[in-house]
């Protein structure tokens, strides 16, 4: 095994996230959702007054969507009372919109990222990065060297104030309307923080940005919104890292995504999702993909009570094409229901779905997945793959693909196939000298390779090291 | 949500089962099946974001039913030494099994087609197949003259019985306006039994169609079905199969052939409730002109279903640009002692083959329809039953040489 793997076993991964820090904060809105929560938030941030309007059409909407209930075998969200979440939290900083020196932090929070290894991996691996503690960022930077080139890093709240006209024009207009679905409408309601990318004609970044979410409160609820803007022939790669100590209340995610893929242009959108089980994780992700547009979405599924989230792609413009590589992780108590949707509306659009997912412990996993070809979009061809491993008899492993096809001159192709983790290849490897807990981590291990293959370096070794850690539990 | 009119109530139930000379169980089960209809749904279909891949609630019912005007003509072949009865000889004279064993398969309660289906049907089948015994050929033939028709059939088999059936339906002359068929099929497939149910549905193009064909499987038992769609102008139809017993297999093939407005809307659904047991979901679909094809597959794998195998393909070629093509294939697995796959496509007739074929000096034409043909080879195999091998290829070569 090679020396990431020793190292591994040295770190203690469950410390490194469950760690809980005393709650201080400078403003801390009221339990629940109303009009009145949502007009002190937008004054806490200083907001223009078509923010404020948008935050209430939202609402709105939100109050008269009823909750999804009727999807096949979708997770139970009946824990989930809107009425019982802290939708706000501004940590006791003095800086809004972010420190750019980890130093300026409080020392708890300062701590809290230490241990996440953040700072670290800013130094050897990222062009940029955004912290986000509870509800706002409160550390930003990005290497000199791209803003100079125009590229623009912010924090979601600043973008609001500094680029308000690109602001208006795409937030929650285009890929993401608060109508999508009632949590896009409670995020369009409340949202707050996350992060702002703008990436000029034909720049590329070649070193990742990275924003990592971080919630510390009990039963709080983060919304953070991320709207990346990739213009003509640039690139750049965008990683978001989520995670939280675990408490007895229910906490709830409910990010929003939008990703704007401009001709010839290539956004690679990576998220390693740790939260802690009793996170309900309930996202938005969608990217519009113009002419020639490469839109990439990498997503690994750890953590969270219930994760119900399925990335989307419009590939918009001819010969745009997607990527998802999805792989879900679902151990004792949790129900993971991703997947992916790809609406090709343009001739020549392209993509590909690779899923995997493992079950143990009675977890559950589904892959809910849709690939829609419009009529007229000739010459497009898709290919779904699904794998599971199941580990026991009290898992479950769910398969739901949907495919509408408009246009006959396509190629489309699913395939699924669900095993357990073999006993054969165990005994081999048992016999090779390994026990039966390295065993199965291998097999894992060879299982997800050809996603983790795909990820940068750091991100494979924290993705093995999680499923490393879920896999101990029950086989130590 | 309402699709009862006058002439669907208690009095036409009594009326309907009286004339027939009924059981009092059985008219219970009509009037139950009856009072059920408001509150239960629809049949199922799929639903993604701004799509309904059927809209069956819509439909209007009460312009397409007409209870008292449910007029067939009815064939039946078979070998000697089995009973196959109309069902209400079956009721006259094998009373206890048909109690038995109706609805204990298909809940007339299931939706709201079947119960309007339990409730209103005149004509039916009841095939027996008695222990040890070897009945080579059933044949059912149906023609529907009226402007609807419930159809009930039911096939029993003992130990170690072995039949092979084909049910088909057809229609008899043209009536002005859409006419409605549904059929309820059930099966007992009893221990170390073979069924295997060929279904041939070639209604005229104005007429809605709605079929669910349901079988329980006993230990070692195997019922095969094979599940053919050539007509209607919108058909729903289920084939579902309960592998009950230990080292009970089911085969599930599907073909069908859509053009002009046809709309099929095909289900093949599978429940592994038992250990080593096997399931073979086969279906292959042509679609053309406007048509539109609708295809969910479902392997349920139970938690006690230890050393399951499952597996399932559907594939759908799109002969017009018009034409749409829907699937959804679906494992539900709770049980890791599993292999089980899928794997659904849709395309074109495959260009480098026509390619070798004109190269050849096949006429380019010819060459498309040979391929479209072949492209059933892999359910035409599994076809026991002759006629039923031949009136497919026959109206897919019919379909083909229609078209331009």
């Amino acid at each position: 095994m090679s020396s990431d793997q020793d190292q591994l076993k040295e770190t203690d991964t469950e410390a490194r996230f469950e760690f809980k820090k005393e709650e201080k904060s400078a403003f801390e809105a009221e339990k629940g959702l109303t009009e009145e929560t949502i007009r002190v938030i937008s004054e806490d941030k200083d907001e223009p007054e078509w923010m404020l309007e948008r935050r209430l059409r939202a609402l709105r909407q939100f109050q008269e969507m009823p909750m999804p209930t009727d999807w096949p075998g979708q997770p139970d969200l009946s824990e989930v009372e809107i009425d019982e979440i802290v939708p706000y939290i501004r940590p006791d900083i003095d800086t809004r919109g972010g420190v750019d020196d980890w130093e300026d932090l409080p020392d708890e929070i300062q701590d809290t990222f230490d241990k996440l290894g953040i700072p670290e991996a800013e130094k050897n691996a990222l062009s940029g990065v955004g912290a986000q503690y509870e509800s706002e960022i409160v550390y930003q930077n990005m290497q000199e060297r791209w803003e100079e080139k125009g590229v623009i890093f912010c924090d979601m709240d600043r973008a609001v104030q500094e680029h308000e006209e690109k602001v208006k024009e795409y937030f929650m207009t285009k890929a993401v309307p608060p109508s999508d679905n009632k949590f896009a409408a409670l995020h369009g309601a409340i949202w707050s923080g996350g992060s702002f990318v703008y990436i000029p004609e034909d720049t590329t970044v070649n070193m990742p940005v990275q924003a990592y979410f971080r919630m510390n409160s009990e039963g709080m609820g983060q919304f953070e919104h991320t709207l990346i803007i990739a213009e003509e022939n640039s690139e750049v790669h965008y990683i978001e890292g989520c995670s939280a100590p675990k408490y007895s209340e229910f906490n709830l995610h409910s990010g929003g995504v939008e990703v704007f893929v401009g001709e010839g242009a290539h956004v690679q959108y990576s998220t390693v999702q740790n939260w802690s089980k009793n996170t309900y994780n309930l996202n938005t992700k969608r990217a519009i993909a113009e002419k020639g547009g490469r839109m990439e979405w990498i997503s690994g599924s750890m953590g969270s009570k219930a994760t119900m989230l399925y990335p989307s792609t419009i590939l918009k413009g001819r010969g745009a094409s997607d990527n998802h590589i999805t792989i879900a992780f679902a151990g004792e108590g949790q129900d993971i229901d991703t997947g992916a949707k790809v609406y090709h509306n343009a001739p020549d659009t392209k993509s590909t779905i690779e899923s995997k997912s493992i079950s143990k412990d009675g977890g559950r996993t589904n892959y809910r997945g849709l690939v829609h070809i419009a009529d007229g979009a000739e010459g497009s061809s898709t290919a779904v793959e699904c794998d599971a491993l199941m580990f026991d008899n009290e898992s479950t492993s769910d398969t739901m693909p949907y495919m509408e096809i408009e246009e006959s001159k396509v190629d489309v192709a699913h395939e699924a196939t669900v095993g357990k983790i073999g006993d054969e290849d165990v005994f081999y490897l048992q016999s090779r000298g390994l026990d039966d807990d390295d065993a199965k981590q291998m097999i894992v291990a060879g299982f997800i390779e050809p996603i983790t293959e795909e990820l940068p370096i750091e991100y494979a070794v924290e993705l093995n090291r999680l499923i490393e850690l879920e896999m101990e539990g029950s086989l130590g | 949500m309402s699709v009862l009119q006058e002439t669907i109530s208690e009095e036409t139930v009594r009326e309907l089962s009286e004339a027939r000379d009924e059981p009092d169980w059985l008219l219970e089960t009509r009037l139950d099946a009856l009072e059920a209809l408001d509150d239960v749904d629809f049949p199922d279909v799929i639903r993604t974001p701004g799509r309904m891949w059927t809209n069956l609630a819509d439909l209007d019912y009460e312009s397409m039913v007409d209870p008292f005007s449910q007029t067939e003509t009815k064939e039946w072949e078979a070998d000697e030494g089995i009973d196959v009865l109309p069902f209400h000889e079956a009721v006259e004279h094998e009373e206890s099994l048909v109690r038995d064993a109706f609805g204990s398969v298909v809940d007339p309660e299931t939706n709201h087609l079947t119960a309007l289906s339990t409730a209103l049907f005149t004509t039916g089948t009841v095939v027996y197949v008695p222990e040890g015994v070897d009945a080579e050929d059933v044949t059912i033939r149906t023609t529907m003259n009226g402007r609807s028709l419930f159809n009930y059939t039911l096939v029993v088999t003992e130990q170690s019985a072995s039949v092979t059936i084909l049910e088909r339906q057809d229609s008899g002359e043209d009536l002005d306006g859409a006419r409605y068929y549904s059929g309820l099929t059930e099966i007992v497939g009893g221990e170390n039994a073979y069924v295997q149910y060929g279904s041939l549905q070639d209604l005229d193009q104005t007429t809605y169609n709605y079929q669910l064909k349901e079988a329980d499987i006993d230990t070692y038992g195997t019922v095969d079905f094979i599940d053919v769609n050539i007509g209607s102008r919108l058909t729903k139809a289920s084939v579902e199969s309960h592998l009950n017993g230990d080292s009970s297999e089911s085969k599930m093939v599907g073909a069908f052939y859509g053009h002009e407005d046809q709309h099929f809307d095909i289900d093949a659904r599978v429940w592994h409730n038992a250990e080593h047991t096997t399931a073979d979901l086969v279906t292959r679909g042509v679609i053309d002109d406007e048509a539109r094809s609708v295809y969910e597959g479902v392997q349920n794998v139970g938690a006690g279903a230890w050393d399951t195998n499952s597996y399932q393909r559907e594939n759908t070629l799109m002969l017009s640009d018009e034409s749409e093509a829907d699937a959804s294939p679906k494992l539900i697995i709770n049980n890791h002692d599993t292999e089980a796959s899928h794997s659904a496509t849709v395309g074109q007739v495959d260009q480098q083959d026509l390619f070798y074929m004109t190269s050849r000096g096949v006429d380019e034409r010819l060459a498309r329809n040979m391929l479209v043909e072949g492209f059933y080879v892999p359910v035409l195999e599994e076809i026991e039953v002759e006629e039923l091998r031949e009136d497919l290829t026959e109206r897919v070569r019919e379909r083909l040489q229609s078209r331009d």
